[in-house]
């Protein structure tokens, strides 16, 4: 075997120039691929960091019934009434956080405009561990103050200590959260009964319900679902659990990938075409040689290993640096995408499984496309071969 | 004991089918009968397109007859599948072209290696074999050049060389000096007499007449059918 991988590496070096083109078009085809299938991995890693930091111990009660696809509830943001204290009755209920959204008039000096507005009940900093960049979160029931986003308070220049206006009602500044925390760094949280009071309603957008210890969230999210169902007389309010939720998120995002993979896959496609042409090209060439490996007694079988491997070879070298090269561009998509976009927007997505799987792969594409010149090959007969001109 | 005759043809056809939808048929031989005892140096002449080459494959495994018998060393080979033949070809047989038909991608040595490789010699053997070799036929300090790097003559003793490799009953030379001016043509004709010598089967198409000179037995061949023969 490794001489004929000998006679096959001289073969490649012989015709040096076509042998590197064909290598960089199978090159391309393994760079779109890990890139584009690197770059999915990366999106869902960050949704699954995400949704893990959140943890899997939380349920959300939404408005609406949730459907199977990832349409998710049909009113996603619609207020409703909620006992917070009855739903706490309901065993393997931990803590609850509340939440309602809106997006409002702000004024803070020069600045004034709608920006998205979340009114949290005062646990929301603990729930979502919300980190601090200055001051605090909001004590029992305390009004009229207002945390801000990193971002948010870099826009409208406040800091802690100065007063905004959220539809024409005054509200301090108590704290400045970062960038880095689960909430959304662009959002003004006030507590939530100012955000019903502006609204008029005693209504709330989201629930985030935690297990207690010990309890398993999947039969929680059923009683709840049951205890809902008894307390209002309808089935208007669906609770879904952060794994139902991750799960619809990665099956969006798992077409998204295999949508990428199949784009990129065309470009493999082409790129093994390429490995056909140029082996089909060689062996046209070297009909002379393949008579003379026959005269000297090389079996059929023997000659197709001799050309299978070539073309293989121009698959993994080309698969080898396209794989790099794919890494790399991961690398800087990501370290990118940290840099302007904040740090949770995607993580490394190269995995061992995706470099030995492109590896092996750009080997096959190689074999395969190598493998009608190479029985092209075996099959010629000799005296014809050692005739030809 | 071994058989004696190396290879015999009993009333050997060989048609050739060309040109489109292979209507034209081109008889190169045309019931040929011949018997090669082992250890002969037997010289094939004749013009051109007589059937010579045809004859030559067929004597030495790389094509088949059309029609009739071909026993290579008692066995009927006529009808053998062509991993088979290759087998024999490896083994039992080596070939000499006119013009070299060394593996351009591969050194003297690799060249030389090649059949060694395909019988499945392990290198170090493989190596030893392949230097011996190339030493006898004066060319072991070119081992590490290419074909594109030797000259005429030097190309076909390596030639010899790898035609000799695997330790052949059967040489066999298509016009081997037919490329080369008359002085380098004497060293290789002289290293077909030297395997002779050791017992090595020969049979050399040729128009040479010091090649012919040399063989013991000369066949005469036109329009496919053999028409002289010193040993008939």
């Amino acid at each position: 075997m490794l001489d004929f991988l000998r006679i096959a590496v001289r073969g490649l070096l012989h015709r040096k120039k076509r042998s590197w083109l064909t290598i960089i078009g199978i090159l391309i085809g393994i760079t779109s691929v890990v890139a584009l299938v690197s770059l999915g991995t990366s999106m869902q890693l960050a949704v699954r960091r995400s949704f893990e930091e959140l943890g899997y111990d939380v349920m959300m009660i939404l408005p609406g019934e949730l459907g199977g696809g990832f349409g998710g509830p049909a009113s996603l943001g619609a207020s409703f009434e909620i006992d917070a204290d009855a739903l706490s009755e309901v065993e393997g209920v931990g803590e609850i956080g509340l939440m309602s959204y809106e997006s409002l008039y702000v004024r803070a000096g020069e600045n004034e405009g709608f920006l998205d507005t979340l009114g949290v009940s005062e646990n929301i900093f603990s729930f979502f561990k919300v980190e601090m960049v200055a001051g605090r979160g909001f004590s029992p029931g305390e009004r009229g103050a207002v945390v801000l986003g990193v971002e948010v308070a870099k826009e409208l220049n406040l800091d802690v200590g100065d007063t905004l206006e959220i539809e024409d009602r005054p509200f301090a500044v108590v704290g400045i959260y970062s960038a880095d925390s689960r909430l959304d760094e662009d959002a003004i949280l006030i507590p939530l009964p100012d955000m019903q009071a502006l609204l008029g309603t005693q209504g709330v957008s989201m629930v985030f319900v935690r297990a207690a210890p010990g309890y398993e969230v999947g039969k929680v999210a059923t009683r709840l679902e049951e205890f809902l169902y008894e307390s209002r007389g309808r089935r208007d309010l669906s609770v879904q659990t952060m794994e139902e939720v991750h799960e619809v998120v990665q099956r969006a995002l798992g077409i998204l990938g295999a949508f990428l993979g199949g784009i990129a896959g065309i470009a493999l496609l082409v790129g093994g075409i390429g490995v056909m042409n140029t082996m089909y090209t060689a062996v046209l060439e070297r009909t002379r040689e393949i008579g003379v490996m026959k005269a000297v007694g090389a079996r059929n079988s023997q000659i197709m290993l001799v050309f299978l491997l070539e073309s293989g070879l121009m698959g993994l070298v080309g698969g080898a640096m396209g794989t790099g090269i794919g890494a790399l561009l991961n690398f800087a998509a990501v370290t990118a995408a940290k840099a302007v976009l904040g740090a949770r927007v995607l993580e490394y997505g190269i995995s061992w499984w995706l470099v030995l799987g492109a590896l092996g792969f750009s080997f096959l594409v190689g074999a395969f496309a190598g493998l009608l010149p190479a029985r092209s090959a075996a099959k010629l007969d000799p005296v014809r071969a050692l005739r030809y001109e | 004991m071994r058989n004696e005759t190396i290879v015999e043809l009993v009333d050997v056809w060989k048609v050739y089918r060309m040109g489109r939808r292979r209507r034209i048929e081109v008889e190169a031989l045309r019931g040929v009968d011949l018997r090669v005892p082992r250890g002969e140096f037997l010289a094939v002449m004749g013009p051109s397109g007589s059937g010579k080459s045809t004859l030559l494959h067929i004597m030495g495994c790389l094509d088949r007859p059309t029609e009739g018998k071909v026993l290579f060393e008692g066995r009927d080979v006529s009808r053998l599948r062509p991993v088979a033949l290759a087998r024999i070809r490896n083994r039992r047989v080596g070939f000499v072209f006119q013009s070299f038909n060394l593996s351009p991608t591969l050194t003297a040595l690799g060249n030389v290696e090649l059949p060694m490789v395909f019988a499945g010699v392990p290198r170090r053997k493989r190596l030893a074999r392949a230097r011996e070799l190339l030493a006898r036929v004066g060319l072991r300090e070119r081992e590490r050049h290419l074909p594109s790097e030797l000259s005429g003559g030097e190309q076909q003793r390596v030639a010899i060389a790898r035609a000799l490799a695997n330790s052949p009953d059967l040489l066999l030379a298509d016009e081997p000096t037919g490329n080369l001016d008359t002085e380098t043509g004497r060293g290789v004709l002289s290293l077909l007499s030297e395997a002779n010598g050791e017992g090595v089967t020969v049979a050399v198409v040729t128009h040479d007449p010091e090649v012919a000179a040399a063989a013991a037995r000369k066949l005469r061949i036109r329009d496919g059918r053999i028409v002289g023969d010193d040993d008939a």
